[in-house]
């Protein structure tokens, strides 16, 4: 059973990290973009931050998995 | 407050002999939005309207007046006057007044520069002549013969040049100073000169040129220090009367800056206008419940001799967008506009944001202390930044939000900046609580505990409530605003409202356990037999795939969704499954983030009060130091992921379903004054 735990802690952490990893790497392309596109006009300010936040859900569902996988031990 | 304002669309006709009447009329009421006239090529009977005849004058005195601003540096931003004046002090000798202070501001700037000029000339004779001073060869010496060559200047290799020199000739003389800039001056025979300056130059030398005059060049310098010191008096004396221009004034510029700007926003309106030889045609909108008034207005000016016409919007306009909101919630426009501002036939959302923003955000902070700091700081921003629009409006969210964070810190979490009020039951490591540390009893429970397991399960389980009432009210408002003019998408999305709470409910029976708890206390009470008796056995009716069990009514209302999505825009339409499904996770952030600050500052607290209740007087010292620098990161980065994660929840989320954006803002012509009053 401690395999087991173990075995699922791991899970859960590659669930959560893999997932940031994803998500940081679809921010950083995006950001770099929103950012000149405000640079050249504020009023794409709003849209900018949209296109930034849209990956967030990314680590959220690798939050999600990590929770339902920490449950299981 | 939930629909922009309505707008009516009209034409003012009238003969030219009435527009300016007519135009001093429209700026003083200031509720109409003109529809810039665009001459087309298939209607050559109007043309576009010529400016009033007093535009150029109006905007000449206007033009020396801002040049006059510009060279005393009076601004808008920094206003140093508050009194207003009022239009006939302005106008009473303005162009006199205009005339005369340009001339006596650009002939105090010219002597201002010709000054500065002047002084950067003789610092520069000055620290050229300068290391000629060691060499105390009067100037006049420097020049005149007719046998020798003279070169003055800096050579870089000195030990060169001494060296060298003789083996070209003996008939010379070279004075050079003891100093780090190696000047020379050298007196050389003429018929030696081609030699001398080809040495020269491998010594690296750059010439001087000497001025005229006779006297050693000590003498020089000190008669234009003297000259510097007597410039520089001038110049102050100069800065002091611009100084003094400046204040006097600084309020007449502004006021008459302003009064001009109205008077050319007037005269240059007609070329915004369509009109005839002898007529003028306005198109405008006016908002609804302005209209009679308007009319009214404008035909008891003229006697009735104005044609005015007014239509209803047509399908294909697009009328500008007026949004009529109560002052606390009219800051949220701000917010709402930052994404796009509403469209004419959109839903007003400002309401709705200046309530759920501020609650998820203060829901993600959900803690006493950082909720009182966030009051005080956005009391700051609200006084420091008065001027700026954008500032303030952050200020009064953070204040809201700060209150929702003290609400939920007090009531939900029991905590203050990181810590329970009650110590946590039975967890295995070193944990503090202030009832413990106080040494009394606060008698402030903690209902959901943010550092345990289980708290965590009931966190998630709330976002998920809240995600489904939210994006349930956004759907909701969506097939609102969509019925009336396309209700394919307005079906759609009941579709999607079928399978988003189908999904809730799949959710719910999965903490099951969570929400036995919470319905608990409700076991004795009147409605009880209703929810044990039908309603739980109901929803928990179902197959079991695996370990999940699946409830019939998750099934029944995911197909009938599917079905009313297919049959409305077909398959297509599926995508937007998948995009509520995943928004409806989205939700979960509440959850993740209020536990991440939460961590964070706990882990924080046991660093510091460790430090603190160490024993060791300086390391408590270093402990304080330290819980409150690391206290302060967790307001800052708490407070800025939890409101940015909030704007997004809104702005993505609960937006997409029914919010179009892309709308003009009604901008009335009127002059907003600071300066003025009208009378």
């Amino acid at each position: 059973m401690a395999t087991d735990a173990g075995i699922i802690a791991i899970g859960a952490g590659l669930a959560i990290g893999v997932a940031a990893i994803a998500t940081a790497w679809a921010q950083k392309t995006i950001g770099a973009a929103a950012v000149g596109a405000t640079a050249e006009n504020d009023k794409m300010f709003g849209r900018g931050l949209i296109y930034m936040v849209l990956p967030e859900t990314i680590v959220l569902f690798g939050l999600v998995i990590a929770f339902l996988l920490i449950q299981k031990m | 407050m939930f629909k922009p304002r309505e707008m009516k669309r009209a034409l003012i006709i009238g003969a030219k002999h009435d527009l300016g009447k007519t135009i001093e009329l429209l700026h003083s009421l200031g509720v109409v939005h003109i529809i810039d006239y665009i001459p087309s090529e298939e209607e050559d009977r109007l043309i576009l309207g010529a400016p009033m005849e007093n535009a150029s004058g109006v905007s000449q005195q206007l033009l020396k007046l801002r040049s006059s601003a510009q060279l005393l540096d009076i601004n808008p931003e920094n206003p140093p006057v508050s009194a207003k004046m009022t239009e006939s002090q302005i106008t009473k000798d303005l162009d006199l007044k205009i005339h005369d202070l340009e001339l006596s501001v650009v002939s105090l700037t010219e002597d201002k520069n010709r000054i500065e000029t002047h002084l950067k000339k003789i610092d520069d004779r000055i620290s050229q002549l300068q290391p000629f001073v060691d060499i105390d060869i009067p100037l006049e010496l420097y020049s005149g013969y007719e046998h020798i060559m003279v070169f003055s200047g800096f050579v870089r290799d000195l030990k060169k040049l001494t060296d060298t020199l003789p083996r070209i000739t003996d008939e010379y003389d070279l004075f050079s100073a003891d100093d780090d800039e190696q000047v020379i001056a050298l007196f050389i025979a003429k018929t030696h000169a081609e030699e001398a300056e080809k040495l020269l130059g491998e010594s690296g030398y750059t010439e001087v040129k000497l001025p005229e005059g006779n006297g050693l060049p000590k003498q020089f310098i000190e008669k234009w220090m003297q000259q510097k010191q007597e410039l520089s008096e001038k110049l102050g004396q100069t800065n002091k009367e611009l100084l003094e221009y400046r204040k006097r004034y600084a309020e007449f510029i502004l006021a008459s800056e302003e009064y001009l700007s109205i008077e050319v926003q007037k005269a240059e309106a007609p070329v915004r206008f369509a009109t005839t030889t002898h007529s003028f045609i306005i198109d405008c909108w006016i908002p609804s419940h302005n209209l009679i008034k308007t009319k009214d207005a404008l035909e008891k000016e003229t006697d009735g001799s104005l044609f005015i016409e007014d239509f209803p919007v047509k399908h294909e306009e697009q009328p500008p967008t007026l949004l009529e909101n109560p002052k606390p919630v009219k800051r949220f426009e701000f917010l709402l506009e930052l994404y796009s501002i509403p469209n004419y036939r959109d839903v007003d959302p400002s309401f709705i944001l200046s309530l759920i923003f501020p609650l998820f955000f203060g829901l993600m902070v959900g803690d006493f202390g950082f909720g009182i700091l966030l009051i005080l700081v956005g009391y700051i921003f609200m006084t420091k930044f008065k001027e700026s629009e954008g500032f303030s409006n952050i200020g009064w969210y953070i204040i809201i939000a700060g209150i929702f964070a003290s609400i939920f810190g007090l009531f939900l979490f029991g905590d203050m900046f990181g810590m329970t009020f009650q110590n946590a039951p039975a967890e295995g490591m070193a944990t503090y609580s202030w009832s413990g540390l106080l040494g009394i009893n606060i008698p402030i429970p903690s209902l959901i505990h943010k550092m345990e397991a289980l708290g965590l399960t009931e966190l998630l389980v709330l976002s998920i409530v809240a995600g489904t009432l939210h994006l349930g009210l956004g759907l909701l408002l969506g097939v609102i605003s969509e019925r009336k003019h396309n209700w394919k998408h307005a079906v759609t999305k009941i579709g999607l409202l079928c399978v988003l709470i189908g999904l809730a409910i799949l959710i719910f029976v999965m903490a099951d356990w969570t929400w036995g708890q919470w319905l608990k206390p409700l076991k004795h009470s009147a409605v009880a037999p209703l929810l044990w008796g039908y309603l739980i056995p109901a929803v928990k009716a179902g197959v079991y795939l695996g370990q999940l069990l699946i409830p019939y009514v998750t099934i029944a209302l995911g197909i009938l969704g599917v079905v009313i999505i297919l049959v409305s825009t077909g398959g297509f339409g599926l995508i937007e499954v998948l995009e509520v499904t995943s928004h409806l996770i989205s939700y979960t952030r509440l959850a993740a983030i209020c536990v991440a600050k939460g961590a964070m500052a706990f882990a924080f607290n046991i660093i510091g009060l460790g430090l603190i209740l160490s024993g060791n007087i300086i390391i408590g010292i270093v402990g304080v130091v330290l819980l409150i620098l690391m206290q302060l990161i967790v307001l800052a980065l708490g407070s800025l992921s939890s409101g940015i994660q909030a704007v997004r929840l809104h702005y993505v989320e609960f937006f997409m379903k029914f919010y179009k954006g892309d709308g003009v803002k009604f901008t009335p012509f009127k002059y907003n004054r600071k300066y003025t009053t009208h009378e």
